[in-house]
């Protein structure tokens, strides 16, 4: 299939695609954003135990961890406008890119609020009763507390799932949005070079994802400066601390 | 000026306390005793509401509270009077050792920053770490953490302070120095309730022991009068073991 392979061809789709960057990373960025919301709102009832609420939750976070990303497109592409239709809201008209970022948001949403609970989980118990005992009320001990820490906690599951979302706009074409993807299918079809459109492709996605990786490395980095240790320190006594047996001054419980 | 009157507490149906009666004198230094299990830890919780109890009345100076109605103002009102030391210190991880001990001044007392971060050097300089200020919970010893852990209680200036096993989890090397500080602060007269199995500094530092048993007091006094002529068949056993064991570990 097509013509034979131009090394030029790449070189000249790149810029082509770039001018659709843009609309990729808007995808990404919209979705990240109403994800958060989502994930949050989500996580809130299992955080809290919630009764109804949680299993709601649940079930939701199931199903978009647990199917395609490209399943879940189709079902809001096709499903949501007939769901709308029942109250006589007509969305044919809407914009494709409105249901692509609607199906991200929803499967971002779960993955972040599973990330949100594993942070807030990962900050000790001990910390939010030592806040309560200096006299924190529970906004006080959740925000300068464990919001933090999590936040610190979570950078590396938000890269993840960034890096895993950029990716996955790709599928966007699949309903027609026009973002990199989708414009690297008319720019194949237009010039029958479809190998170099995926070079070119690839170069792009490959290194926003690096530039990606390591702009959330150094952020964490910074995030997570309290964990450092110094050298003098080190893990001997810290190891020590956790195996090391009372010897003589403490006195083991009996029983 | 402090007293507890039959505080009792259920963890679903299993009643770890029992009726619990106890005063404390202003500048007293208790010490509490008893086997694993007793409701050592739960008690020293209730105190600080950082476990509800299900019944009884909690007074801490002038302030009252009845456990079974008590609502989110008694409860910030019972916290504010005593501090807690942890027995795995629960220093705030993401801070320095100067935050950690600003942190309830700035946050629940709402001091001015200058004026806390005065305090708090002073305190820590008195738990012997003027030189840690900004060094974080990871960068310090064990030994060092429940240093900041003490500075943090008495930052607050509380009306009583709750240890909680405050050495067990150091290194035996590092006990010492950690005594030495709650040694020093129980001399200057603040008013401390100690949960510990260091007998010899239970026995040299307190002036009020009580000896708990499945959730109940079951005996209190001097410390003379507890360790050297305990009435209880309990109390004597369980000093019989403890320093039996004390003994064989030397
Ligand atoms: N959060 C909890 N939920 C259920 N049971 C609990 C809880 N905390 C404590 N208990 C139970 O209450 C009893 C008393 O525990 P507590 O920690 O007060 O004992 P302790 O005297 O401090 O013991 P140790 O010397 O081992 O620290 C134990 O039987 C324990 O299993
Ligand atoms: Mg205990």
């Amino acid at each position: 299939m097509g013509k034979k392979f131009d090394i030029n061809y790449v070189l000249d789709f790149i810029p082509k695609l770039l001018s659709y960057l843009d609309i990729t990373l808007f995808i990404v960025t919209a979705s990240l954003v109403f994800g958060l919301l989502i994930g949050f709102l989500v996580a809130l009832p299992r955080m809290y135990n919630v009764p109804v609420l949680k299993r709601v939750s649940q079930v939701y976070v199931s199903f978009f961890r647990g199917t395609p990303i490209l399943i879940q497109l189709f079902l809001v592409y096709y499903g949501v406008p007939e769901l709308f239709k029942l109250v006589n809201i007509d969305l044919s008209r809407t914009d494709v890119l409105v249901f692509v970022i609607l199906s991200y948001s929803l499967h971002s949403g779960a993955f972040i609020s599973e990330g949100i609970r594993a942070a807030v989980n990962g900050v000790e118990r001990g910390q939010v009763e030592a806040a309560y005992s200096v006299g924190m009320n529970g906004f006080q001990a959740f925000t300068r507390i464990i919001l933090p820490q999590a936040l610190a906690i979570s950078v590396p599951i938000f890269a993840n799932l960034t890096i895993a979302n950029l990716k996955d706009t790709s599928l966007a074409f699949t309903l027609g949005a026009m973002e990199m993807t989708g414009k690297s299918q008319t720019l194949g079809t237009a010039t029958q070079h479809f190998i170099e459109t995926y070079i070119a492709l690839s170069l792009i996605y490959f290194v926003i994802s690096t530039v990606l990786e390591r702009a959330f490395h150094y952020v964490e980095r910074r995030l997570l400066k309290h964990e450092k240790q110094l050298v003098q320190h080190g893990h001997r006594s810290r190891k020590r601390s956790l195996w090391g047996k009372p010897l003589v001054t403490r006195i083991e419980e009996g029983g | 000026m402090i007293k507890l009157s039959r505080i009792s507490k259920s963890f679903g149906k299993n009643q770890v306390l029992k009726d619990i009666t106890l005063s404390v004198e202003k500048g007293e230094v208790v010490v509490i005793l008893g086997p694993s299990g007793s409701g050592k830890t739960t008690l020293l919780r209730c105190l600080n509401y950082l476990e509800r109890p299900n019944d009884g009345t909690i007074a801490i100076g002038d302030y009252t509270v009845d456990c079974k109605h008590a609502g989110k103002k008694d409860i910030h009102q019972l916290r504010q009077k005593s501090a807690m030391v942890f027995q795995h210190y629960n220093l705030f991880k993401h801070k320095t050792a100067l935050e950690n001990v600003m942190e309830g001044l700035v946050i629940v007392q709402k001091l001015p920053k200058e004026e806390a971060r005065k305090r708090s050097v002073e305190v820590l300089e008195k738990v012997g770490l003027g030189a840690k200020l900004d060094a974080y919970p990871s960068q310090l010893s064990g030994g060092q953490q429940q240093r900041v852990g003490i500075a943090r209680a008495l930052a607050l200036n509380p009306e009583v302070i709750l240890f909680d096993e405050p050495t067990s989890a150091l290194d035996p090397e590092l006990v010492g120095e950690v005594l030495d500080v709650i040694r020093k602060i129980a001399n200057e007269g603040i008013t401390m309730i100690v949960v510990t199995h260091e007998m010899s500094f239970a026995r040299e530092v307190s002036n009020h022991v009580v000896f708990m048993d499945g959730g109940v007091i079951v005996e209190e006094g001097k410390p003379n009068e507890l360790f050297g002529a305990p009435k209880e068949e309990r109390t004597k056993q369980f000093l019989k073991r403890i320093t039996s064991d004390w003994v064989y570990n030397i």
